[in-house]
């Protein structure tokens, strides 16, 4: 282990259904504002921030290069400020690799993503796909996901009452988490009864659209006391692309989330994660992934995720106490969220959900359909 | 007459005619001149949705006179040389109305270079050049044969392909006698192979002979791979495909911006400004970028103001998904709004009719006074203000 980058504030708002009175400037701006706040950091260009880096999607805020929208409200006028287009947990990963090479002491991280404003979000996520061969199938994130889902429940023994039971914990979970969109909760009954969107997946299974920003303040390990008593340092952090076509992967193997967390783990010197990790946040944008993301990430079985679940896996191993994305993040930040719920458990300022102790955590990203691109942080107290 | 990569100017105004669109030249009467250098001039008149072109010494009365040379001119209709270059490089020079002259880039098709005519005995040299490579050898399993080919008139004369241990070899005469021979008139044989007639036809008619062993002639078809002539455009294997793309939006405008287009309605421009460094943001912005504040402090500027830059925009940028277009050309201008100093300028369009009486302004030299111009119906959008016009 090489030096190392703490994570030294984070800000967020309330996730919500529709701030229907905000623009995404404004909702980031608080957000800056409390990052401000809470590290009193400035943008001196020899000792404050000289790089921000923001999170945000083209189609979502209808314009080309995003960040032109947000310049302005995070402060990065007159200085470097580079989009990450992805999943928002690159990002992290970004500002971490900015800080190693040497070339900032400090970084901003910030995203948005205000899912109200499409229309349709299938329509958006279709964008994802192949112009000519794909789009005009209608294949999307929600469809692309049923193929995974319909094959990996089959794998692993997973029904239709087990996706019943992760969404209800996660909307009960979620209502202590005060940054959790409100969701009404419900019981199995209600889940196995609601609409299907895409034969296995119904419309419960699947994450509410969601609007959503977020800070980080980044700092290298020398300097990390200028701006907090409370670090929380990135140990290991580890990404892999599966191929875009669908049909050159095999959808239930969790390749790409394997490779991510063996990489991670390698860095952060994990050998047994079941042991050594006190909590887990995974990104289930959709209720059969969180069996086999923590399949991926080796707390559950190979193969056997609907055993798992039966025998209280996911209390066992604190997986999304926050209520996880399933229970509403924008999926572009599903990551950063993940991040930063596993950031307020290792300061030990989780409130009603708080893991006693919490030493070491796991924050997982998935974007593209059917889990294609994955990226695994270990986050440590 | 020089040649410029194979097309001659005048080829460029003799296929005027043709590539004319009305529909492009509609309100438009006038004359324009065009100069090319050591090639002559010329004299189009659109008039009526009509057009004539002729060349002439006298070009009197021409609203506009391209003055360009040769090689430029040639270059800029086919796309070998960039247009926009040529002119801002001085290779192209209007004199006269620079915007009447950019009416008629409206009025013709693209031209493209006129097509080679090939005699039959290019055709028959193409066909024979090729038979050897066109052999099939895979439907000649123990065919051990010769074709003779006794092609008569102008563009004829005599070959034989010899068929033997699928190879194929070929004979620029015929001699004793072939397994088959055909007799034809070369331009008929020609017709032929390119499809335009056929061939039981022209025995019928008695104006070709198969001679020896007739079954032969009717697998010619196997033998030989299809002729096409080797200077034909290769198939269209290359796909365009036009998507548009659309996802309908909603978008908040929350209390900043809404503030701003509400005042539209109102007639108003009323904005925010910094309280740092009072830098007036228009339009009204949530934070000053420069100094990180929140830009709280609320004023109505303008709406009179001075041009401070300015810009004539030739081209109508349709919107693609409702095909929508400007008038061409067009303003474009920032205005520095009564009650705004340095930088703080407000975007908007210019009236058309008035873009040649304006001029911009600097710090120093005030531009030209305008006023906006509101539209009927106010919505709280961009479009409350028509435009600017001169404050009279």
């Amino acid at each position: 282990m090489g030096k190392r980058v703490a994570v030294c504030a984070v800000a967020q708002i309330k996730n919500d259904p529709n701030y229907w009175h905000l623009r995404f400037q404004n909702m980031l701006h608080e957000c800056f504002e409390s990052i401000m706040e809470q590290t009193k950091v400035t943008f001196d260009m020899e000792k404050g921030i000289r790089t921000v880096i923001t999170c945000s999607d083209d189609v979502f805020d209808a314009r080309t290069i995003s960040n032109n929208g947000v310049t302005d409200v995070v402060g990065a006028q007159f200085r470097g400020e580079e989009k990450m287009a992805q999943e928002s947990i690159n990002g992290l990963g970004y500002a971490m690799a900015s800080i190693l090479s040497g070339h900032d002491d400090v970084v901003l991280f910030m995203g948005h993503c205000k899912e109200s404003q499409g229309e349709s979000k299938k329509m958006v996520t279709n964008l994802a796909y192949d112009p000519f061969y794909c789009r005009p199938l209608g294949l999307d994130f929600v469809s692309a996901d049923a193929l995974q889902a319909r094959a990996y429940m089959r794998k692993s023994g997973v029904t239709d009452t087990h996706l019943a039971k992760v969404v209800v914990r996660s909307r009960k979970n979620a209502r202590k988490n005060p940054y959790a969109r409100e969701c009404a909760l419900v019981d199995e009954q209600d889940v196995m009864s609601s609409p299907m969107l895409a034969d296995p997946m119904r419309e419960m299974h699947y994450y509410p659209d969601t609007d959503w920003a977020f800070g980080m303040l980044l700092c290298c390990e020398e300097r990390v006391k200028e701006f907090t008593k409370k670090p929380v340092w990135i140990s290991g952090y580890g990404s892999c692309m599966d191929s875009y076509f669908l049909g050159d992967r095999d959808l239930t193997s969790n390749f790409s989330l394997k490779n991510a967390a063996k990489r991670a783990y390698e860095k952060a010197g994990i050998k047994d994660p079941r042991k050594e990790i006190n909590l887990f946040e995974l990104s289930d944008h959709a209720a059969y992934q969180l069996p086999m993301w923590a399949e991926g990430v080796g707390i559950a079985d190979e193969g056997k995720g609907g055993a798992w679940i039966d025998e209280g896996g996911m209390e066992k191993y604190n997986v999304n106490l926050s209520g996880g994305q399933l229970n509403g993040n924008p999926l572009l930040l599903g990551g950063a969220a993940r991040a930063i719920e596993c950031v307020l458990q290792l300061r030990g300022e989780a409130g009603d959900r708080q893991v006693k102790g919490a030493k070491k955590a796991l924050a997982q990203a998935a974007y593209g359909g059917a889990g294609q691109h994955q990226a695994v942080v270990i986050l440590e107290a | 007459m020089a040649e410029y990569w194979g097309i001659k100017v005048e080829d460029i105004f003799n296929t005027m005619k043709e590539r004319f669109r009305p529909e492009g030249a509609k309100d438009v009467s006038a004359s324009f001149g065009y100069d090319i250098k050591g090639e002559g001039t010329w004299r189009l008149t659109v008039r009526n949705n009509t057009m004539n072109i002729e060349k002439t010494d006298d070009l009197a009365g021409c609203a506009a006179i391209m003055v360009a040379d040769g090689e430029t001119f040639v270059g800029v209709n086919t796309g070998k040389v960039d247009g926009a270059g040529a002119f801002t490089s001085g290779k192209v020079k209007v004199e006269g109305s620079l915007s009447d002259f950019g009416k008629t880039a409206k009025m013709f098709r693209k031209f493209s270079p006129p097509k080679k005519e090939y005699t039959d005995k290019d055709y028959i040299q193409d066909m024979f050049g090729t038979i050897v490579s066109r052999f099939q050898p895979q439907n000649c399993e123990g065919l051990d044969a010769s074709i003779g080919y006794d092609l008569r008139g102008e563009a004829g004369g005599q070959w034989t392909a010899v068929i033997k241990d699928g190879t194929c070899a070929l004979k620029n005469t015929i001699e004793g006698k072939p397994t088959v021979r055909l007799e034809v008139a070369a331009s008929d044989w020609v017709r032929v192979m390119m499809g335009k007639i056929d061939a039981m036809s022209l025995l019928a008619e008695g104006k070709a002979a198969i001679v020896g062993d007739t079954s032969l002639a009717l697998k010619l078809g196997q033998i030989f791979a299809k002729y096409t002539p080797t200077w034909a455009a290769p198939e269209q294997e290359l796909i365009m495909l036009k998507r548009t793309i659309s996802v309908n939006q909603k978008f908040s405008t929350g209390p900043v911006m809404g503030k701003f287009l509400n005042s539209l309605k109102e007639k108003k421009i009323y904005t925010n400004k910094c309280p740092k460094c009072g830098r007036v943001h228009l339009p009204a912005r949530e934070v000053c970028a420069e100094c990180r504040v929140p830009a709280t402090e609320w004023i109505t500027v303008g709406p009179k103001g001075q041009v401070r830059y300015m810009e004539y925009v030739y081209y109508a940028s349709p919107d693609p998904l409702t095909g929508e277009t400007r008038e061409t050309p067009y303003g474009m201008g920032n205005i520095l709004l009564d009650g705004c100093t340095g930088n703080d300028t407000f975007a908007h369009l210019i009236r058309r009719d008035q873009i040649d009486r304006i001029k911009g302004g600097n710090n120093e030299v005030s531009g030209t006074r305008v006023r906006p111009v509101w539209n009927e119906t106010l919505t709280g959008s961009i479009h409350d203000i028509k435009y600017f016009e001169i404050d009279e």
